[in-house]
């Protein structure tokens, strides 16, 4: 091949490459089409460090959207939900977000705090609403976040109401060692906690201990908080590190109260933990399990049912996602009836504007509300006991 | 060595240093240039987001082979050192506003300072003493941005405005990854050749020198010290570079993505694409870039036959992650640098072996 071939034929190769180009492009974008799939992306864990929870949470998420299009879908249209497993790690997080916008989905639901957060700016410049299973307060300013909706009380807010449960179950005054997640997700709350106890003068001691990862067991933390004179752990993490605790606990025979948020706040931790030793510590549950049976459950057991599984299986983490995804259906379903394009920027201003969401007692106090100011969907929490292998309801609804 | 082409003679030094000798390296020097230029046309979006992470790990890959693969000196704190050029530069230009241009240029100098204190263990320190020497730095980096509140103003995490560069601003959804594709590719494009043609230099030449005999080169007259520093400044340079890409290219700044994980990722990168070649570095990026996608578009595709490769997807990943940096050290520790100038020797002979 002489040199003038060769820089024809790279000349041709060029020529041909822009031709294709001309031909690739375009197309997607989900359009306004009244009878075309509804596609909402989901970023997973069902197999990193909080896979415990997070399997479950996606069942739930997508035996909602198996119900919804049994039931003949949102105004006619069919849900189309695309679930990935990323591992509790951030860059696959990143590189899934980027697929889903790429096949044009109208809305995400994601996992993490640390992911949720990295995302926040994207989600927002993409126009995608994001409904997460993390509850960091950031995430509820519009200004900060204006994509991201929040359908639970805040972990700090969590925090706040299981402070101010212990200041009263102590008559006043203790000493709490805060357990947390060496992540984002862990220290969301710590230093909000902190400073409600400055805040509201509360007679506690407070002191934050990061779980190292991979931990088997937890003695060395809990004589820490032994040396602290803490009574009461709060611990924010996932349920096995949580059962952990408990299993420590009763092994030390040390007269400490677990006081778990949300994430280890389930039949899971009891379980992993034996009913035994999971006795008498409380969880601080925004989303009333199965067991409290509230009339949102109604739907799940029928669902259930109908598909063979037994509701004994079902654990909070599940009715969570669940109504994660009620929450995102309703917002859709508010905007196409706007009679807007099913755009992100309909279904935020559809949640917005919606008004209340009622869960049937399910979540919070009942109902989940966003507003154009506030994307904190509820303030409210129920609060539990773990009693004979049960979570059994001591305070509904409680709030600030 | 590969074999140079028969029938060329150099007549003069400068016909010799010359990168490329043969019309056939032109050819596909043309060849490369024509597919760079087509790509962000004929790619979608998903995939123009992996080339850009593509280009972006090639900086940080060449950067880190110029320190391994070039000088001999092992470095596990990769992901220390692009985390300081993603929170400088981020730092710089959205909280104390200057251009974003400048922000980068101020990251990689920091990033090329911090590098060259973290290397002075390198001047008592080799091999493996010097690799846990660097996973300190990694280490004391990472607790650094997790635990400096005022880093983050105590958000845990930093947003990064979107590009401005002098003026032009990267565009929304359905053009931002090809902008990025242009602003990157000119980028590793400069990087790629800086580094080519540092090593035709007497710099370039007295980190080689370290690398194979340190003592001889010190009789030649290296001043050893000073090469060990200067690799380590020119190489985090080069990362900082990268690390500050990746703050402005994802928009956001968090702890978790410079985790040891990427240190040992980059390594694996330079490993699996040769150590101390340039192009080698560039191959590794791009292959340990396309690996975690391509075995999960293979566990789609084989979802039906194959359901476990879908259900423990990021299980699998790792394990094919170890399995391919234990086979490229058996089999071709060198790299698939080595791999494709084995490939072109071949055709260059054939039909004779050798």
């Amino acid at each position: 091949m002489s040199a003038r071939t060769r820089s024809l034929a790279v000349a041709m190769a060029a020529a041909s490459a822009l031709v294709l180009s001309a031909c690739g492009g375009g197309g997607g974008g989900g359009g306004a089409d009244s009878d075309e799939a509804i596609p909402i992306g989901i970023i997973a864990d069902l197999t990193g460090a909080t896979g415990d929870v997070g399997k479950p949470y996606n069942e739930g998420m997508l035996a909602y959207v198996d119900w919804r299009n049994e039931e003949g879908g949102i105004e006619g249209r069919q849900i189309e939900a695309k679930s990935n497993d990323y591992a509790y790690e951030v860059p696959q997080a990143e590189q899934l977000y980027k697929q889903y916008v790429n096949d044009g989905v109208v809305a995400i639901q994601g996992w993490g705090t640390g992911d949720t957060e990295a995302l926040s700016g994207s989600v927002s410049r993409d126009e995608l609403p994001f409904i997460s299973g993390s509850f960091a307060e950031p995430l509820t300013d519009p200004e900060e976040a204006p994509y991201n909706f929040i359908i639970a009380p805040t972990y700090s807010d969590q925090m706040r109401i299981a402070l101010n449960w212990i200041s009263e179950d102590s008559g006043g005054k203790s000493d709490v060692a805060v357990f947390h997640n060496d992540s984002p997700f862990g220290e969301a709350p710590v230093a909000d906690g902190k400073n409600w106890i400055e805040e509201e003068g509360l007679e506690l001691g407070y002191e934050a201990y990061p779980m190292p990862s991979g931990s088997q067991n937890f003695v060395g933390l809990l004589s820490q908080a032994k040396d602290q004179g803490a009574k009461y752990i709060v611990i924010q993490n996932v349920a096995s590190p949580a059962a952990l605790v408990a299993k420590d606990i009763a092994a030390q025979k040390l007269d400490m109260k677990i006081v778990c948020l949300n994430w280890c706040a389930n039949e899971l931790f009891i379980e992993s933990a034996g009913p035994k030793n999971a006795e008498g510590h409380v969880l601080v549950q925004p989303f009333a399990p199965m067991a409290a049976d509230k009339e949102g459950h109604q739907v799940i057991k029928e669902y259930a049912e109908a598909n063979g599984i037994d509701t004994a299986d079902i654990g909070t983490s599940w009715v969570q996602g669940w109504y994660a995804m009620d929450v995102m259906a309703e917002g859709i379903e508010a905007a196409l009836k706007n009679g807007d394009d099913l755009t992100g920027t309909a279904i935020r201003e559809g949640l917005e504007t919606m008004g209340a969401i009622e869960t049937g007692g399910v979540v919070g106090d009942g109902s989940v509300e966003f507003s154009a100011d506030s994307h904190r969907g509820s303030t409210a929490t129920g609060i539990y006991r773990a009693e004979d292998g049960k979570m059994v309801e001591i305070e509904d609804g409680a709030t600030l | 060595m590969a074999a140079t082409a028969t029938g060329i003679h150099h007549r003069s030094y400068t016909s010799e240093l010359r990168l490329r000798a043969t019309r056939a390296e032109y050819f596909r020097l043309g060849l490369m240039t024509v597919l760079l230029l087509i790509l962000p046309f004929v790619l979608d979006n998903f995939w123009l987001s992996q080339a850009n992470l593509i280009l972006i790990a090639v900086i940080g890959a060449v950067g880190l082979n110029i320190l391994v693969g070039y000088t001999g000196q092992i470095s596990l704190g990769q992901g220390g050192f692009l985390a300081v050029g993603a929170y400088s530069s981020a730092i710089l230009s959205d909280r104390i506003g200057l251009p974003t241009p400048l922000a980068i240029l101020v990251a990689v100098l920091l990033t090329a300072a911090v590098g060259t204190f973290f290397g002075l263990p390198g001047l008592r320190l080799k091999g493996l003493y010097l690799a846990i020497a660097t996973l300190a730095s990694q280490m004391i980096i990472e607790f650094v941005i997790r635990r400096w509140d005022w880093l983050t103003l105590g958000q845990g995490y930093l947003n990064v405005e979107r590009l401005n560069l002098f003026g032009f601003q990267i565009g929304g959804r359905q053009v931002f990854e090809q902008q990025w594709y242009w602003v990157l590719l000119v980028l590793a494009v400069l990087t790629v050749l800086t580094a080519r043609n540092l090593f035709r230099t007497g710099l370039g030449r007295s980190f080689m020198a370290v690398r194979d005999q340190d003592i001889a080169a010190e009789a030649i007259g290296v001043n050893i010290p000073r090469a060990k520093l200067t690799a380590f400044a020119v190489s985090s340079g080069f990362v900082g570079l990268a690390g500050a890409l990746t703050a402005h290219y994802s928009e956001v700044v968090s702890w978790e993505k410079f985790t040891l994980d990427v240190s040992i990722l980059y390594l694996a990168m330079i490993i699996v694409g040769g150590l101390g070649s340039i192009a080698g570095a560039v191959y590794g990026a791009i292959f340990m870039t396309m690996l975690p996608e391509l075995i999960r578009q293979l566990s789609l595709g084989l979802g039906d036959t194959l359901p476990f490769l879908a259900d423990e997807l990021p299980a699998v990943r790792n394990a094919v992650f170890g399995l391919v940096i234990i086979l490229f050290l058996i089999l071709e520790p060198r790299g698939l640098d080595r791999i494709w100038h084995r490939i072109k020797d071949y055709f260059r002979y054939w039909p004779f072996r050798y």
